[in-house]
């Protein structure tokens, strides 16, 4: 590892949960004569830290990464207050054997019980308790083949001595379900499920009512009482107004209607076109010059008699209902709309003759 | 063509500081590569472009006709007759096939960096053009102008990589990402980064909103369009799609299927190669399917909405003066027009007046029939085709279910620029046009 420049996170992870592993594994260890033993990994984990610490900056020459500097706090606090311990330091004497609290007698609660008392303080190392045994921390598949997985290190003749004691820190049992005390339960639970069943079959249900009544008001917005529409049936004035040839266009912002005096198939006709353009609803423009209705949005273009023939139009304009009113005026309504595909532009009801 | 004296002066502070802003970038690259150990050719190659960046800067500080740097009259008119929405679609995508398949030469930082620096001298140059300012310069087009210089640093670095990468898997080597360990730690490196950027992104935004505000038009109103109507941005590739098809096609489908496309492609692709560092060697086909997608077919389709489409969404030249009254001949024909009347010399097929409506119906099929045909035979009978053939591979790989997904979302992306290419061509408006149940295709 000092070969490189800085220990990846996952390097880093790994190395500190073999290490604690081996501690809690050992504290929690079962066996009678564990008492000595129990105390020592301890000590041996905290020298084994001082001396990590102590050493890599001087191997690596590299900035010490925020898990080392870490550790070497540790280490030296731990130091404090086990003075005795030293990297080939032996069994027994280390004051840290608070760990006495792993005793044959707290085997169930080993883990925790170690825990509590101080060999382990920090969530990591129970996480690694809890989880030693298990492969040694993340590791993408890329990476796995390349680099050599962290070793235990069994090199040392200190852990020797803890090793047969390493074995796999298991959690503590779960206690065991008290047993069902035959009818008594279900009665108990019976009643509940009355008594929250129909609490809670009157809460849905009103919970129905309420969102019934609800969907009904808001579908109630969707008829106002008042429509503030222009009405749909319109008056233009009379026919000379409308020159042959001309597009009347001052209809526009009002009525949205463009009223055209040409002709169609052969037929000089009053049309009352929509000015909505076929494509996706843009409104398209009258240009005069070149006797044609253009839309903004995508090109598309429409002869005189709304019949479309460029861009992607893909029918022609829609003419509005017209017609000669009492008084000789053209009246158009605008609810009723002939679509010249549908064969509706021979609809009288679709133009005036003139 | 309406300049005048006033919009030079305008211009002329602008293009003065982005000529001194290149002068001053092209002085810093220097002097790093003449602190490097040899690379004295090319600081001086920078140096000498820095100080005629310089003297541009002056000509341009000027401000009198004859003397702010432009790009030639005739070159001008040239570019805006030869330009058109097909020279334009297919120009780019020749363009990126030359970057695509001389890669590595393109990614070599000093050959990047001159394609950047001709880039802005051009874009420089063209500023002095009015008609060009006026759209480029536009509040809503500037983040446009930025996309195109982003976009193209962002994928030069992207390629760089994979170039870099390909080259030592060539030679046998491990990649870069598995070389350089570059995990670190998410706190405090990663989150730090991200507080970084987060409040510097919002200064920028700040400033930008300061100094070029929103443009406040006329209260909208349901019977007048603007002209040219744009969507946002981002929008305009599809607005372009919409010129080519009908709503529910271009509006509904192809970009409900861009989606469901994305979404499908993990389990699409079969290939394992190219997990976690970048490469496009091993993954020709994704890497080449999905840039065409991008960069043809999105890309390139926003800067021809933004800047080169004008009133009456008509195509107009970059330098073009935008006027509403360019005609330009876009007469469209059916195919069934094209087929029955062209070809066959007889009227449409027409259900008699007063037939009922399965024979009305019966006749409407038959009309649309050569349509029909077509998009079947493209639809149904090509994937099983190219399974035979050219996909064969893929067949294999990814079994009936798969491929047949795969094909169809292919041949559905391909109906976009195979359906520009014929409305260029053949002035096509619908492949299949049944206009009475506003069913077009």
């Amino acid at each position: 590892m000092a070969d490189k420049k800085k220990m990846s996170v996952a390097e880093i992870l790994a190395a500190a949960r073999s290490s604690d592993g081996k501690g809690g594994a050992a504290s929690v260890a079962p066996t009678p004569a564990a008492e000595p033993e129990a105390a020592q990994p301890a000590a041996e984990e905290t020298a084994e830290k001082a001396t990590a610490g102590k050493l890599k900056p001087a191997a690596g020459g590299a900035r010490p990464s925020v898990a080392d500097i870490m550790a070497m706090a540790r280490a030296k606090k731990e130091a404090g207050e086990a003075p005795a311990a030293k990297p080939a330091a032996k069994p027994a004497t280390a004051p840290a054997a608070k760990s006495a609290a792993a005793k044959p007698t707290a085997k169930p609660i080993a883990a925790a019980g170690a825990a509590k008392t101080g060999v382990q303080r920090d969530t990591a190392s129970i996480l690694a308790a809890a989880r030693a045994g298990a492969k040694p921390g993340p590791m993408s598949k890329a990476d796995a083949p390349s680099r050599p997985a962290p070793k235990p290190r069994e090199a040392k003749p200190v852990e020797e001595k803890a090793a047969p004691s390493r074995t796999v820190a298991t959690l503590p049992s779960k206690p065991l379900k008290p047993a069902k005390k035959g009818e008594d339960a279900e009665d108990r639970r019976g009643f509940l499920q009355i008594a929250l069943g129909s609490a809670m079959a009157v809460g849905f249900s009103a919970l129905a009512v309420t969102g019934g009544l609800f969907s009904l008001g808001l579908a109630r917005f969707l008829f106002p009482n008042v429509l503030a529409e222009p009405p749909s049936k319109f008056k233009v004035g009379f026919k000379d107004a409308f020159p042959s040839g001309k597009v009347e266009t001052k209809y526009v912002p009002q009525y949205g209607v463009w009223v055209v005096n040409g002709d169609f198939q052969g037929l000089q006709q009053i049309y009352a076109l929509k000015t909505v353009c076929t494509h996706l609803g843009c409104t398209p423009s009258w240009l005069e010059a070149e006797q044609k209705f253009k839309c903004p949005c995508h090109g598309s273009g429409f002869y005189k008699d709304g019949v479309n023939f460029e861009g992607p139009a893909p029918r022609p304009l829609e003419r509005y209902s017209i017609r000669v009113a009492d008084d000789g005026q053209l009246e158009i309504d605008k609810s009723k709309t002939f679509q010249e595909e549908l064969g509706q532009w021979a609809d009288p009801d679709s133009y005036v003759t003139v | 063509m309406h300049s005048n004296g006033f919009f030079l002066q305008d211009v002329a502070g602008f293009l003065g500081g982005y000529y001194s802003c290149i002068a001053i970038m092209n002085g810093i690259a220097a002097l790093i590569l003449w602190r490097k150990k040899g690379q004295l050719g090319w600081a001086m190659v920078w140096t000498a472009l820095a100080i005629a960046m310089m003297v541009l800067a002056s000509l341009a500080l000027s401000a009198s006709p004859g003397m702010v740097p432009a790009l030639p009259a005739s070159v001008r008119s040239l570019v805006n007759r030869l330009s058109g929405p097909m020279l334009y679609t297919l120009g780019t995508f020749a363009l990126l096939t030359v970057l695509f398949v001389f890669r590595s030469f393109f990614v070599k930082p000093m050959v990047a960096w001159g394609i950047l620096n001709a880039m802005l001298v051009l874009m420089g140059l063209s500023m002095a053009d009015e008609n060009f300012a006026a759209i480029v310069m536009k509040p809503d087009n500037v983040p446009i102008v930025g996309l195109v210089f982003l976009l193209a640093f962002f994928t030069w670095l992207a390629t760089k990589q994979a170039v870099v990468n390909d080259d030592r898997i060539a030679r046998g080597l491990p990649t870069v990402e598995k070389e350089n360990d570059e995990k670190v730690l998410v706190w405090p490196d990663l989150v730090y980064t991200e507080l970084i950027c987060m409040v510097a992104v919002m200064a920028f935004l700040l400033v930008w909103a300061i100094f070029l505000p929103a443009p406040l038009e006329e209260p909208a109103s349901s019977v007048k369009t603007p002209n040219p109507s744009k969507a946002p941005w981002y929008f305009l590739g599809l607005q372009e799609m919409l010129v080519y098809f009908d709503p529910w096609y271009a509006g509904v489908v192809l970009p409900s299927l861009v989606v469901f496309g994305l979404m499908a492609m993990p389990y699409l692709d079969f290939n394992k190669n190219g997990n976690g560092y970048y490469s496009i060697e091993e993954r020709k086909f994704s890497y080449l399917t999905y840039q065409f997608g991008f960069f043809v077919l999105w890309i390139t389709l926003i800067i021809l909405g933004t800047f080169l489409r004008g009133p009456n969404w008509n195509f107009f030249g970059p330098f073009e003066y935008w006027t509403p009254y360019k005609v330009e001949v876009l007469n469209n024909v059916d195919l069934p027009q094209m087929f029955w009347v062209n070809l066959l010399d007889q009227p449409l097929p027409k259900a008699p007046a007063g037939a009922s409506g399965l024979v009305q119906a019966g006749y409407v099929l038959l009309r649309e029939a050569p349509g029909l045909l077509v998009m079947g035979a493209y639809l149904l009978l090509l994937p099983p085709l190219l399974a035979v053939t050219i996909f064969r591979g893929f067949f294999a790989k990814l079994g009936f279910v798969r491929y047949m997904v795969m094909a169809n979302l292919m041949l559905l992306m391909l109906t976009l620029p195979i359906k520009m290419i014929l409305r260029w061509t053949l002035n096509l408006k619908y492949i299949i046009s049944i206009p009475e149940i506003s069913l077009n295709f």
